[in-house]
């Protein structure tokens, strides 16, 4: 009987995609956010604000993933912006091969932010570096206030928690200190934005955080 | 999360370094997986999901281990928190107050595995008939 020292991550090979991803997105001085949360909670419409208020200021190019349908890349393309569906087949999560293939397949060109909207999901995206900057979580104010401390590998994860759909606040119960203590518990350092895309409240933070990243990139490459 | 996935990736990553070497071949006999708090994996159906994997494979019977790995909560000036429940987060040092960081809990490693030499298969017996 022999003893073999092996001593490797089993998603390895996921995490050298990744990091071509961000190579190559480092070379470029692309700012690439992933954007993670269960279904429903408002991803792609406020990467539809988020395209209308930046798309004069930057260049934006968009990765969607999701197992049926092109119908978030659709709406992000009539913002005027290039967005690439990744169908992932049943596959409840994006990895870093299938960004690898997008990119090769998309053909983005020059781009300052690339926005990957992950499959509705709070659990299986977390530990699948797409090669990205940062990971964004979203959690809307109608999905209760339990949700950081039940699922918290991901608001550990995430440097932004965007917090979505407040206009309905008045209508839906939702303790945000609460729920803002949870997610500072997890990531004390972490960013919080609330927001609602369809009133514009926060998300002229939301943008002057995702610019305020960029420059940043920008200016450590320099 | 995918226990199969990942149950299957570990096993391939095993198998390819046993088929690597020149004096087999060999059998997996244990593999020891380190699992970590934040990882999404759940231990038992890994090893589930192992069985199912192995079953028809020449490892059959290949046994897995799971070592698990907690995430930690450390403040600044006291250390590691101790008494922490598994799944549970305190927002504060209970000793002083301060904030909590946390780390650790996203392993998923193959640490180890054993192996044995096995009888090279026999070639099948010439004018044998299907059943």
């Amino acid at each position: 009987m022999t003893e073999v020292d092996v001593r490797q991550r089993i998603l390895a090979a996921n995490e050298a995609a990744a990091a071509d991803v961000r190579a190559r997105f480092a070379a470029s001085r692309t700012l690439v956010v992933n954007l993670i949360s269960s279904p429903g909670s408002g991803k792609t419409t406020l990467l539809e604000q988020t395209i209308a208020r930046l798309r004069d200021r930057v260049r934006i190019a968009a990765v969607d993933g999701d197992i049926a349908t092109e119908r978030d890349a659709d709406r992000l393309r009539r913002m005027g912006v290039p967005a690439h569906q990744i169908l992932t087949g049943g596959s409840c999560h994006l990895d870093a091969r299938q960004m690898v293939a997008a990119l090769e397949t998309a053909r983005f060109g020059d781009v300052d932010l690339l926005l990957v909207e992950n499959v509705g999901n709070l659990i299986c995206p977390t530990n699948y570096d797409l090669g990205e900057d940062f990971k964004v979580v979203v959690l809307s104010v109608a999905e209760g206030e339990d949700k950081p401390f039940k699922y918290p590998a991901i608001f550990a994860r995430a440097e932004v928690c965007v917090i979505s759909k407040s206009d309905l606040l008045p209508h839906v119960p939702f303790a945000m200190d609460e729920v803002l203590g949870q997610v500072r518990t997890l990531r004390p350092d972490g960013r919080i934005v609330v927001c609602s895309a369809r009133t514009g409240e926060g998300l002229d933070d939301w943008c002057a955080l995702l610019l305020e990243r960029l420059e940043a990139k920008r200016a450590a490459a320099r | 999360m995918h226990e199969l996935g990942i149950a299957a990736e570990a096993y391939r990553m095993c198998r390819a370094r046993l088929d690597a070497r020149p004096d087999g071949p060999f059998r997996l006999e244990r593999v020891a997986l380190a699992v970590g708090e934040l990882s999404a994996v759940e231990p038992d159906l890994l090893r589930f999901a192992w069985e199912a994997v192995v079953e028809d494979t020449p490892d059959r019977g290949a046994v897995l281990e799971v070592e698990w790995r907690p995430a930690r909560q450390s403040c600044a000036a006291c250390g590691e928190v101790k008494d922490r429940q598994p799944g549970s987060w305190l927002r504060l040092c209970p000793a002083c107050g301060g904030a909590l960081s946390v780390e650790g809990g996203q392993e998923l490693d193959v640490l180890r595995f054993t192996c044995a030499r096995r009888a090279a298969e026999a070639a099948p017996s010439a004018g044998g008939a299907a059943r």
